[in-house]
């Protein structure tokens, strides 16, 4: 048995240190030390789950039973404790200070596992809070930090599972690649070390039904930058929809999206139409809203999001359907090693046998053609044009340059921040997310009134991130949990995909993927768009 | 019953003793002020007069040169009055000429902390604490999570941590604030052998170190040149992400402040190593001031003030934060 102690001792010793390289090396050396029946689930919480990604498993503890149980472990109130996380930024942090530093022989790794998957199969709360609190009771300081940060789901060490993957390969001397590969086609990074340690890396054989990474494309701005590689690239209309991998075995269908959330509740129609193909597969495609005829608007698709089971009016009303892309496994091959060319065969002999749908592949000779394309494209209601690589393997989770996209920027806003709070990751501790707004008329006290349209994770540099944090804690008028209300003066340009109509924010609006421009010091806030800009372009985008 | 009848008021200014006309930290220029210390979210340009310890005199004119004010040096234990209450000043422990102010009338007394630390440092001597009836008591540090290991262990790491730098070809880079920390962390590390360069602003207030006995044996200004290999910078926080610091390619950021406790410490000053050596009292020794003060009232004031006051009130005690509350942003650099 292996002390829980070493894991969260090898996490505080990557989380004190700079860069990957060091980073990999403190993991590799905690690896090492682990029990060999210990290791599948030391290599699953250093990586932050307690469980393998296929497991599609979750503990879900509300913020006040942890806070009660660090109460009843503490001996501090509940006020306090609350007032303690506020002030050290992190509860897990903040307990972990509220502890004795030794409290001797701690649990093992297997116990904290056995905790985890405890917590998951509990169906009351009090039971939840019953098991943490007990644990907790056993734990020292750097334990129970690693502890509740896994149970809140950020470690914030700076280490992802990818990370953990390379310190797997350093600790076993293992093919990094190989490390990889075991992990996409298994969905379990504990199997994938137990491999690794016992160098049967390359037995591990695809499992579907655990999310995978998405190949992601890069953009282009003009057809004339891509036109010296235009003989090797296929192109599709890019569909505006949700992009998802659909796994599919018999009976059993599972969507997952761009998040590697399981969306197959909400898209019923989508899982009965794909679980009638023969055969089993994996493909990567888009659900779009379906019209009869063609894809249907982002818009229509949307009043199908954000519920669990739609209703069946809703799903007669607006049907969404799969168009497949992409065949990433078929029977028991892989295929993510295929080029693209091969992986489209296999498609096209999938949506001959079946009643899948499919994307139309097309060919651009020139930048001339490529533009009629991308006219007919968007004539279709579709956003613009994907362009693949003929050649092109599929890299699960990476954005590369041998998938290209294409889309025309609709106008960009001039938005103002009125709240800011702490990033994640690499970001924690930095003020990097902020939440922006539009003039709407003026306020009771006759200045500016604004209303919030949108948040965005910054897309400033760091160094950006710093300087306008400084300016944020300046500016700081109200501090609400995590979240900073500032006066509304910082002046942001913003360019999105889209706008929504959306309860969420006052303006009645939603900008979707809205991304930051640049900073505007140079305008005021009281030259910022309006609601009335706004309206515009929604005016605009619907007629379209 | 208002908390401090007679002795002291608190007023728009900030806090008033109106025996001797004078306002003890105020936030904005007056006629007559008392300064606990010479921090400038205490010590303020632009006095009338100034009331305070010969070091604190001397600190306040090095930081404002064009200052032409009058000064009235009280040394600590030295009885004045007026109207018939007693002002003592006490040392406060928290840097180089800090003080509380001890006030006694017939029948009531109270003790103003200003900021302090009960600990053994190299450069001001720890905290007293007289007995008063009402205690204003400064809450920075008035949480549980903000506990300190002991000095022994800090200075052992500051060391051990800029050793190692330099071992790996480094230069250490100390953030410590410009009065206090910085000659306190250059104290520690030229007693250690450690040569150290000090930025200008924290370099021209050791003279009234030095006269008041703390030696900087190998020690020098960075005025006089970046550092060079073996060497260590002491240096402000804020200058972490300027030239001076970026210039120094290969080096190690230590961040000197109890607020070095929170990991997210780590991303907002670039901070390598996280030392919590605070020039305030922690958890422990704010609890352990009161005790010994024994007031019947407590009023604390600053950071955790509503915090601080409610865990005190938990243990019987008849404790309020300051009306308004936390007036100063909680995480100044002084800390």
């Amino acid at each position: 048995m292996t002390s829980y102690r070493i894991l969260a001792e090898t996490l505080e010793a990557a989380a004190d240190s700079r860069g990957k390289l060091e980073k990999i090396a403190r993991l590799s050396e905690g690896l090492v030390r682990v029990d060999e029946a210990e290791l599948p689930a030391a290599a699953r919480l250093l990586s932050g789950s307690p469980f393998a990604e296929h497991e599609q498993s979750v503990t879900s503890v509300g913020w006040a039973s942890v806070v009660r149980a660090a109460t009843e472990v503490t001996g501090w109130d509940e006020e306090t404790v609350r007032a303690c996380t506020v002030a050290i930024g992190d509860l897990g942090e903040a307990v972990s200070l509220l502890l004795p530093g030794d409290r001797g022989e701690g649990p093992s790794i297997a116990e904290v596992e056995a905790f985890f998957r405890g917590l998951a199969a509990a169906k009351k709360p009090a039971q939840r809070r019953d098991a943490l609190a007990a644990i907790l009771r056993r734990t020292s300081a750097v334990e129970a930090k690693y502890l509740l940060k896994t149970l809140s789901g950020g470690l914030r060490v700076g280490a992802d599972v990818t990370t953990v993957e390379e310190a797997i390969a350093a600790a076993f001397g293992a093919d990094r690649e190989a490390a990889a590969r075991a992990r996409r086609d298994s969905g379990d990074i504990g199997e994938t070390a137990a491999a690794a340690r016992a160098g049967r890396l390359g037995d591990i054989r695809f499992r579907l039904f655990h999310p995978i990474g998405f190949m992601l494309a890069s953009p282009i701005e003009t057809a004339e930058e891509i036109e010296g590689e235009l003989a090797e690239l296929a192109v599709e209309d890019k569909f505006d929809g949700i992009r998802a991998h659909a796994h599919k075995d018999g009976d059993r269908v599972a969507l997952f999206s761009r998040t590697l959330d399981d969306v197959t509740r909400q898209f019923p129609d989508v899982a009965a139409a794909l679980a009638a193909a023969p055969g089993r597969f994996l493909l990567d495609g888009e659900i779009v809203a379906w019209d009869g005829e063609r894809p249907g608007s982002f818009f229509r698709l949307q009043r199908r999001l954000g519920r669990k089971a739609p209703d069946p009016e809703l799903l007669a009303e607006i049907p969404a359907v799969f168009i497949a892309y992409d065949c990433l496994a078929e029977s028991d091959a892989a295929l993510f090693e295929t080029p693209w060319s091969e992986r489209r065969r296999r498609l096209e002999s999938l949506a001959a046998a079946s009643e899948l749908r499919s994307s139309a592949v097309y060919a651009a000779a020139s930048a001339a053609e490529l533009e009629i394309l991308f006219a007919e494209a968007r004539a279709r209601g579709n956003e613009g044009l994907m362009l693949k690589r003929r050649d092109s393997l599929y890299q699960a989770g990476k954005r590369g340059r041998a998938w290209r996209k294409w889309k025309k920027p609709l106008a960009t806003l001039d938005v103002v921040v009125t709240a800011v709070e702490q990033g994640h990751g690499k970001r924690a501790g930095m003020l990097s997310d902020y939440t922006f707004a539009v003039r709407a008329g003026e306020n009771d006290e006759g200045g500016e009134r604004f209303v919030n349209i949108g948040k965005a994770y910054s897309g400033l540099s760091d160094e950006e991130i710093r300087t306008m944090g400084t300016v944020f804690r300046r500016i700081t008028i109200g501090k609400y949990g995590p979240v900073r209300a500032v006066r509304p003066e910082v002046v942001l340009e913003v360019s999105f995909d889209s706008i929504q109509k959306s309860a969420r924010h006052k303006s009645g609006y939603a900008l979707r993927f809205p991304r930051i421009v640049r900073l505007r010091p140079d305008k005021p806030a009281a030259e910022a768009s309006t609601l009335e800009d706004v309206a515009q372009i929604y005016e605009k985008l619907i007629s379209a | 019953m208002a908390p401090f009848p007679g002795l002291l008021e608190p007023r728009p200014e900030g806090l008033y003793a109106p025996a001797f006309q004078a306002w003890i930290d105020p936030a904005v220029p007056v006629t007559r002020a008392l300064l606990s210390h010479a921090h400038a979210d205490h010590a303020v340009a632009g006095h009338g007069e100034i009331l305070a310890t010969p070091e604190t005199a001397a600190l306040y004119r090095l930081r404002h040169p064009d200052w032409t004010g009058a000064t009235r040096e009280i040394a600590c234990g030295e009885p004045i009055e007026a109207g018939g209450v007693t002002l003592r000043l006490v040392p406060a422990g928290h840097v180089l000429g800090s003080a509380q102010v001890h006030l006694a009338s017939d029948g009531d007394s109270l003790l103003y902390t200003g900021d302090f630390k009960r600990r053994f440092s190299r450069t001001a001597s720890p905290a007293e604490a007289p007995h008063a009836r009402t205690l204003l008591i400064e809450s920075t540090f008035g949480l549980p999570v903000f506990r300190f290991p002991p000095t022994a262990e800090l200075e052992r790491r500051l060391e051990e941590a800029c050793r190692e730098a330099i071992a790996d070809g480094a230069v250490p880079v100390v953030l410590a604030y410009s009065l206090g920390k910085a000659q306190e962390a250059a104290a520690i590390l030229t007693a250690a052998g450690i040569p150290t360069v000090m930025h200008g602003a924290a370099w021209k207030l050791l003279p009234v170190f030095q006269t008041a006995g703390v030696p900087f044996p190998i020690s020098r200004a960075y005025e006089t040149g970046p550092p060079a290999r073996g060497e260590a910078l002491v240096t402000p926080p804020s200058t972490v992400r300027t030239p001076m610091v970026r210039a120094i390619k290969k080096r190690r950021v230590l961040y000197l402040s109890g607020w070095a406790v929170r990991e997210a410490a780590r991303a907002e000053h670039d901070a390598d190593v996280r030392i919590p050596m605070s020039d305030h009292a922690d958890f422990d020794a704010l609890r352990e001031h009161v005790r010994e003060v024994g007031a019947e009232t407590i009023v604390t004031l600053h950071g955790f003030a509503h915090d601080f006051a409610r865990i005190l009130a938990a243990d019987g005690l008849d404790a309020r934060p300051l009306a308004g509350g936390d007036e100063r942003p909680s995480r100044e650099e002084d800390a």
